[in-house]
C-alpha cells in the first residue's frame, strides 16, 4: 500500500532521513520506535505531504505522494503530536471545520460527528469548550479530528503524550478497532511499551536510519541473548558483576543492573556464581528482553536519552 | 539581599534576551520623541508648520499687494503657487478661474485671491478673498491665523491706500493730487524734507505707515481673544472674505473631520490580531493538521486575508454607524463610495498585518512590530495631527503610509463627497499598497519558517 525508497531529508547540514526504505501493507498497524530527534516525525511529516523529500520516493496505492496532490493527502489523516485544536471552540465546533475542510456535509458530516463522538465518549461534552477538556479528552478529539473522512491511512505521530493512563489505554482501544476494521495506522513512538502493544510490525529509527524492522519476534530474535535478567544495584554485588560482565551484555541505571546472558552461558553457570557470591536467587528477576534491550544493543544507548 | 540580587538579575538576562521587548522599551519611545519633537518644532530654532500650499492670484496692480504676495513667500509655512502647467508643460500664471477646481482636485486647500480694482478707479478698501478646503480644523485654523498675522504685520500701507482710495472718491482726482501737492509743501516746509519725495509716498497711501510694521510684528496677540491694537485699526479697512470650496455643506463637519481618522486607527489596531494569530496556529501545530488536509498555505495565507478584510469592513460599519447616529454623520449619501474604500482600507492594513507575521521570528516580535508600525504609521500618517505641522521632509514619508491614504479616502468621500471617477487615484494606491505589501509577505512566507 505504502512504499518508500531511499527517502532522504536533510535541513541544511542535518540529514533528518538518511535513506530509508519501507513496505507498509493494507491494513497493517506498523510501528515507527526511536527516541526524540530519531527522524520519526520528520518521516510523519514526509507522509503527511507537509514537507517534500530530498531524495528517494514515496507512493500510495502506487500514486506519487507528494504535497501538491491534494486528492491524495485526502485519503490520509493525520493525528499531530502536539493537539491541534481551537480551544476556544467546542468539539464539534472542531470537527465540523476539519470534516467540512475534507469536503464533508450535511447529515454526512453530522453522523460522522455524532459517531466519532461516541467511539470515545465524548458525546455529552460535544458542545463544551476545548479548553475545559481534560489532557485526556482532548487528546481523544485529536484523534478523532483526523478520522471524520475516513482515511484510508492514519498517522499517529506520538499521539499519547502526556496523557494519562486511563486515556492511553481508552486511545489504544480505539486504534486496535479501527486497525481490525481494516485500516492502516502508522505510529510513532518512543514508548516501546506502544510499540509492543499495538503494532503487528515495528521499525527501529536512529539518526535517520532504520536500523531495524519485523514483528516483535522478529525483532527481539536478532539480539544476542534471549532473556533479560535484572538484579539490584549494590555496592556489594560489584565483585559479582565484575564475574558476569564477560558472558554477556550487562547494563546499569541507578536501581537495576540487567543482564543478557550469550547463547552459550548457561543459566546454571550463571546462578552457581550468584550463589557463589552471595547473592540469594529471589534477587533476580527473569523475563523476556524488550524492545529498549534491543535498541540499546543496536545504538549503545537507550530510547530516552 | 541574595536572593533580590539574583532575582534582579534573572529580571534583566530575561529583558535582554527579549529583542522585543527591548526594542519597544527604547525604541518606540525615541521614534515617537523624534516624531514628536519635530512636529513641535523641539529642535528647530523656529516651529509650526511649513510647506503649506498656499495659491495666490494678485489680479491687482496695487504695489501693496504685490508686496503681500512677497511676504507671503517669505513665510516658511507656506509654499506660495503663483503658477499652473499648461497642457504643453509650459507654465502661466494663476488666475481666479483656476482656484476653485484646483481646490476640488485637491491640488492644494488654502488660496489668497486679490481681485482687481472696481474700473472706477481706487476701492475704498483693499479687498482679500481667502478660498479655502478646511478639511482639517486645526491646520485652517492655523492658515487663517497665520494668514491675518502675515498681512496685518507686514503691509500696514494698505491703511493709506484706503484714505487714499476714501478722499479720492469724495474730492476727485483731481482734487486729490491738489490736496496731496499742497499738503506735502506744507508738509516739507514745516518739517523738511523732499515736496516731491512727500507728494509721492502721499500718493502711495504711505503715511509713515509702513513704520507700523514693527509695531505689529512684535505685538503678541491678547489673552482675550481681541484683535491687537494695529490689527483692530487695520482690519477696518483691510476686507478679508472667506469661501470655504469644499465642505460646505457637509452635515455634521466636526464629526466628519475626525471620523476617518478614528476609523484608520482602530483598523490599525486590529493588526496586532492579524499579525499574532498565525503565530498561535503554528504553536498548537494547527498549520500540521490543516495543511496535512487538502489545504495548502495559499488557502491559509487568502482566508486569512480574506478574514481580515470581513473584519475590518464590519469594524468600520460600526464606526460609521455610530457616528451617523450620534453625530450625524452624513453615510447614507456616500454608501457606495464609502464601501470601497472600507474595504480597499481594511484590505491594506490586513495586508501588512500578514506582512508583519511574515518578517516576525515569534508571536512577540510580531506584535512589538504591529505597536511600533501603529504609533509611527498614525503619527506620521496625519492621524493625531495635521501632516502639514510636521518638516517637509516628513510629509513626504507620510505619502508612503497607508495611513495617510486612508484617511485621505475617507475625508474625500465624506467631506469632499467626491464620485467614484474622481476617488480612482486613491482607490489605486490603496489597491496598489494592497497588491505590493501582499506579494511581499507571500514572497517572505514561502522562504520562511511560519509554517515548517
Amino acid at each position: 500500500m505504502l512504499r518508500l525508497d531511499a527517502v532522504t531529508k536533510r535541513y541544511g547540514s542535518l540529514t533528518a532521513l538518511n535513506g530509508v526504505s519501507l513496505n507498509i501493507a493494507r491494513g497493517e498497524c506498523f510501528g515507527l520506535l526511536g527516541p526524540n530527534g530519531a527522524g520519526k516525525s520528520t518521516l510523519m511529516s514526509l507522509l503527511a505531504g507537509l514537507r517534500t523529500p530530498d531524495a528517494g520516493s514515496l507512493t500510495l496505492d502506487g500514486a506519487p505522494l507528494s504535497a501538491s496532490d491534494l486528492t491524495t493527502r485526502a485519503t490520509i489523516g493525520l493525528v499531530p503530536q502536539s493537539i491541534a485544536l481551537y480551544a476556544d471552540l467546542s468539539a464539534e465546533q472542531n470537527l465540523r471545520i476539519f470534516g467540512e475542510l475534507y469536503g464533508l456535509r450535511g447529515a454526512t458530516l453530522r453522523d460522522r460527528i455524532d459517531e466519532a463522538l461516541a467511539a470515545v465518549q465524548l458525546t455529552d461534552r460535544r458542545r463544551d469548550r476545548v479548553d475545559t477538556f481534560s489532557g485526556g479528552m482532548q487528546r481523544r478529539l485529536n484523534l478523532i479530528a483526523a478520522l471524520l473522512h475516513r482515511p484510508k491511512l492514519l498517522l499517529c505521530d506520538e499521539p499519547t503524550v502526556g496523557v494519562d493512563p486511563q486515556s492511553r489505554n481508552a486511545i489504544f482501544d480505539f486504534l486496535e478497532k479501527l486497525n481490525r476494521e481494516g485500516l492502516t495506522i502508522i505510529y510513532s513512538t518512543h514508548y516501546m511499551e506502544e510499540a509492543t502493544r499495538l503494532c503487528s510490525r515495528i521499525g527501529i529509527i536512529d539518526h535517520g536510519r532504520i536500523l531495524a524492522l519485523g514483528t516483535l519476534d522478529d525483532l527481539l530474535a536478532q539480539l544476542p541473548f534471549a532473556a533479560a535478567i535484572g538484579f539490584p544495584v549494590r555496592a556489594s554485588h560489584a565483585a559479582f558483576t565484575a564475574a558476569i560482565a564477560p558472558h554477556g551484555e550487562l547494563t546499569s541505571d541507578d536501581e537495576m543492573h540487567r543482564f543478557g546472558p550469550r547463547a552459550d552461558f548457561k543459566l546454571s553457570e550463571f546462578y552457581r556464581l550468584a550463589e557463589q557470591h552471595g547473592l540469594a536467587p529471589q534477587l533476580f528477576t527473569h523475563d523476556r528482553p524488550t524492545l529498549e534491550a534491543l535498541f540499546l544493543h543496536l545504538t549503545g544507548r537507550t530510547l530516552r536519552e | 539581599m541574595n536572593a533580590v540580587r539574583v532575582l534582579v538579575y534573572k529580571g534583566f538576562a530575561r529583558f535582554l534576551r527579549n529583542r522585543t521587548a527591548v526594542a519597544l522599551t527604547f525604541f518606540i519611545p525615541i521614534a515617537m520623541i523624534y516624531i514628536f519633537g519635530e512636529v513641535f518644532g523641539l529642535s528647530r530654532k523656529d516651529s509650526g508648520p511649513a510647506g503649506i500650499r498656499l495659491a495666490v492670484v494678485n489680479a491687482s496692480s496695487n504695489r501693496a499687494a504685490q508686496r503681500l504676495v512677497e511676504v507671503l513667500q517669505q513665510e516658511k509655512a507656506f509654499r506660495v503657487i503663483t503658477t499652473v502647467d499648461n497642457p504643453d508643460k509650459t507654465k502661466r500664471p494663476l488666475v481666479e478661474a483656476d482656484l476653485r477646481p484646483m481646490i476640488e482636485a485637491g491640488a492644494f486647500r488654502f488660496a489668497v485671491l486679490i481681485p482687481a480694482p472696481p474700473p472706477t478707479g481706487r476701492q475704498a478698501a483693499i479687498q482679500l478673498k481667502i478660498l479655502s478646503n478646511p478639511l482639517n480644523e486645526i491646520e485652517a485654523q492655523t492658515v487663517n491665523g497665520l494668514l491675518q498675522k502675515t498681512i496685518f504685520s507686514n503691509v500696514p500701507e494698505l491703511l493709506g491706500q484706503a484714505l487714499q482710495a476714501t478722499a479720492e472718491r469724495q474730492i476727485g482726482p483731481q482734487g486729490l493730487a491738489t490736496f496731496n501737492r499742497e499738503m506735502s509743501g506744507a508738509i516739507a516746509n514745516a518739517f523738511g524734507g523732499d515736496r516731491e519725495e512727500i507728494n509721492r509716498l502721499m500718493a502711495d497711501g504711505d503715511f509713515g505707515l509702513s513704520q507700523l510694521r514693527t509695531l505689529a510684528a512684535t505685538e503678541t496677540a491678547p489673552a482675550d481673544g481681541k484683535a491687537s491694537r494695529s490689527s483692530d485699526v487695520f482690519s477696518r479697512i483691510l476686507k478679508i472674505e472667506t469661501e470655504q470650496v469644499v465642505g460646505a455643506n457637509v452635515k455634521s463637519p466636526a464629526a466628519t473631520r475626525v471620523v476617518g481618522g478614528w476609523a484608520i486607527m482602530f483598523l490599525m489596531f486590529a493588526l496586532n490580531g492579524t499579525a499574532t494569530s498565525l503565530f498561535e496556529e503554528k504553536k498548537t501545530g494547527m498549520f500540521q493538521r490543516l495543511l496535512a488536509a487538502p489545504v495548502t498555505r495559499a488557502h491559509i495565507l487568502w482566508s486569512r486575508f480574506l478574514f481580515g478584510i470581513i473584519l475590518g469592513l464590519v469594524q468600520l460599519v460600526t464606526i460609521f454607524s455610530f457616528g451617523s447616529l450620534l453625530y450625524g454623520i452624513d453615510v447614507a449619501s456616500h454608501l457606495g463610495n464609502l464601501a470601497v474604500v472600507s474595504l480597499l482600507a481594511a484590505a491594506a492594513c490586513t495586508a501588512l498585518g500578514l506582512f508583519i507575521a511574515s518578517i516576525s521570528s515569534s508571536p512577540e516580535a510580531a506584535q512589538g512590530l504591529a505597536t511600533f508600525l501603529i504609533l509611527t504609521m498614525s503619527a506620521c500618517g496625519g492621524a493625531w495631527f495635521p501632516i502639514s505641522f510636521m518638516p517637509e521632509f516628513m510629509q513626504q514619508i507620510a505619502k508612503f503610509t497607508l495611513t495617510y491614504w486612508a484617511m485621505e479616502g475617507f475625508a474625500q468621500v465624506l467631506w469632499a463627497g467626491r464620485t467614484f471617477t474622481q476617488l480612482l487615484p486613491i482607490f489605486g494606491i490603496l489597491t496598489g499598497i494592497t497588491a505590493a505589501v501582499m506579494a511581499l509577505a507571500i514572497w517572505r512566507f514561502n522562504r520562511g519558517r511560519l509554517f515548517d
